[in-house]
């Protein structure tokens, strides 16, 4: 029996190298099935906060608990098994651009997968049935053998989502999935998203620059600003002037795209 | 005082700043470089006249007419296209032992894949981390050793080792140009863009998975291309290494100089020109296909 609660984060606090605070008392809980968008301006640390939710990086202090398990007592096996059930859509480069897509899809089968069966499957790909039929669900079923980097940002934005849904996890979790591609497409990746999430009654949460998407979308709202959360509620509650105090002092963000990418992202320690 | 007067007063300070930085450290830099260089003029005793003087000039052109014509008997030609095959070969099989050596060793060396960043955020039991910097020490120091040791040098060894021949040559350049590629290869690895390898260890692949998902396919064009440049350098040191009974045009580029065979030494020397330009052309239309 799994227990009811997905996420639950008690004082979380992250400092970077030169000590940098990127989150600071945070708490949040997070219930299965839930879907929950995060708005805030950049460097607010949600990517942060995103990549302890999918145990990439860990808290300075406080506690972190995933499905009721304190990830820092994880390591080894139990945590690859833990960041399996877990499936994170990026805002881009999630893919191995010079892999076929069949691989980078069927890559989303590689925490279930045997050492020796995945690297045989580079040669002879196995469950191609499995990456076919995830890439036509999300559009692009003709992709299947094509090199990764020969498609758009938009149609690998679909394969990313084709890897979680071959992954199969409990979570997904999307850092600003859209901000790198059409605002066209924006909304259709989000559908998407939320149709699979629903089909399968996973917890989905995303991390958006729009407003327009997380309350069009979303029935909570959660508001960061420079490392603390600023508000979590109802999208019923969000008023403009919630709006306005989490976005004074930068310059308003509507609608998709945002080229400045959050400092904290990549590399922190090489 | 307005907002733009501020900003102005900023600006010229920190470019004030910006220009008393560059300009001291460059004066101290282009001082250091101008000393290395007087010193190095006295030490390596360059005396121009003796090169240009009526005597030089007379001994080169002498030498040169003596080497015309190219003696093109069969027997000459023959030997001539045996070096040179001979020569082809070591530097073949002299590279592909240093890809393997490389390939052994590159992947300990690389801290990003051993012990440290990324992979390694997670990771609870710091103490593992701390033991799995011995392999990563120890190969660094293997590559150092390998590489800072001249493949002539790498090539008298072997000649003491196993006799002459083309032997000790493939032995000499698998060494040293494995020390080589191993360190080249340890940065590509280190190099590597980490967001494939971020969202694949999300996925719970573990660290040998992600290598052969995420990293090889980033790193393996600039593996092949950079072994492809080193067996271009490989062809002319392979001619060299003849000189010290290690095979090939050199051994007899050697033999012809020290028995005063002028002729013939013009024969092997076209030989030598027509390998190295062909591997050299090959070689560049291969990396480009790759890369």
């Amino acid at each position: 029996m799994k227990p009811a609660q997905q996420y639950h984060l008690d004082g979380v606090r992250k400092v970077f190298g030169r000590g940098q605070v990127a989150l600071e008392g945070f708490d949040l809980k997070v219930a299965r099935g839930e879907r929950v968008a995060l708005i805030g301006p950049s460097g607010a640390g949600k990517t942060t906060l995103f990549r302890m939710l999918n145990c990439t990086i860990r808290p300075t202090s406080g506690h972190l608990r995933i499905g009721g398990q304190e990830v820092a007592d994880l390591y080894g096996r139990s945590l690859r098994e833990m960041r399996r059930r877990i499936g994170t859509i990026y805002q881009q480069h999630n893919l191995v651009p010079r892999l076929r897509v069949l691989h980078n899809v069927l890559s989303g089968r590689l925490g279930s997968w045997s050492l020796l069966g995945s690297l045989a499957s580079l040669a002879r790909p196995s469950q191609l049935e499995t990456a076919h039929r995830a890439l036509t669900d999300v559009g692009i079923g003709e992709k299947l053998f094509s090199r990764t980097d020969e498609l758009s940002g938009g149609q690998q934005q679909r394969v990313a989502i084709a890897r979680v849904l071959v992954q199969d996890p409990d979570v997904i979790l999307a850092d600003e999935p859209v901000s790198s591609v059409d605002p066209s497409l924006a909304e259709t990746i989000i559908k998407l998203l939320i149709a699979i999430s629903d089909d399968t009654r996973k917890t989905l949460l995303v991390n958006l620059h729009s407003t327009d998407l997380a309350l069009s979308y979303f029935p909570r709202v959660i508001g960061m600003k420079a490392g603390v959360k600023l508000f979590d509620t109802a999208t019923s509650r969000v008023t403009p002037e919630l709006l306005q105090e989490l976005y004074s002092g930068h310059a308003p963000v509507n609608g998709a795209g945002e080229p400045y990418r959050e400092p904290e992202h990549r590399r922190t320690a090489v | 005082m307005n907002h733009a007067d501020a900003n102005a007063d900023q600006l010229a300070a920190l470019k004030a700043g910006a220009r008393d930085r560059s300009r001291a450290s460059t004066w101290a830099l282009l001082a250091l470089l101008g000393a290395l260089f007087v010193w190095s003029y006295q030490g390596s005793e360059i005396d121009l006249g003796m090169l240009f003087s009526a005597d030089g000039g007379g001994a080169i052109a002498e030498y040169v007419e003596r080497l015309f014509p190219p003696d093109l008997s069969a027997k000459v030609v023959a030997d001539a296209v045996e070096g040179a095959w001979e020569t082809l070969a070591i530097s073949l099989i002299g590279t592909l032992l240093s890809v393997v050596i490389a390939l052994s060793l590159a992947f300990f060396g690389s801290r990003n894949l051993v012990y440290a960043g990324l992979l390694y955020e997670m990771e609870s039991r710091r103490h593992l981390v701390l033991l799995r910097r011995i392999p990563y020490l120890a190969a660094k120091a293997i590559l150092n050793f390998l590489r800072t040791i001249p493949e002539m040098l790498w090539a008298l060894v072997f000649v003491f080792l196993v006799g002459l021949g083309p032997f000790p040559g493939v032995l000499a350049l698998g060494v040293h140009t494995g020390g080589v590629l191993g360190k080249l290869f340890a940065e590509v690895l280190e190099d590597v863009d980490l967001q494939p390898v971020e969202s694949l260890q999300s996925t719970g692949a573990g660290k040998i998975q992600i290598l052969f998902y995420a990293i090889l396919p980033q790193v393996l064009p600039q593996f092949i291309s950079y072994t492809l440049y080193r067996w271009e350098v490989n062809i002319r040191v392979a001619a060299v290494l003849g000189f010290v009974g290690a095979g090939g045009l050199g051994q007899r580029i050697h033999i012809a100089l020290s028995l005063f065979l002028e002729q013939q030494l013009l024969t092997l020397l076209i030989a030598l020109y027509v390998l190295v330009t062909g591997v050299d052309y090959l070689s560049a239309y291969l990396r480009r296909r790759v890369v």
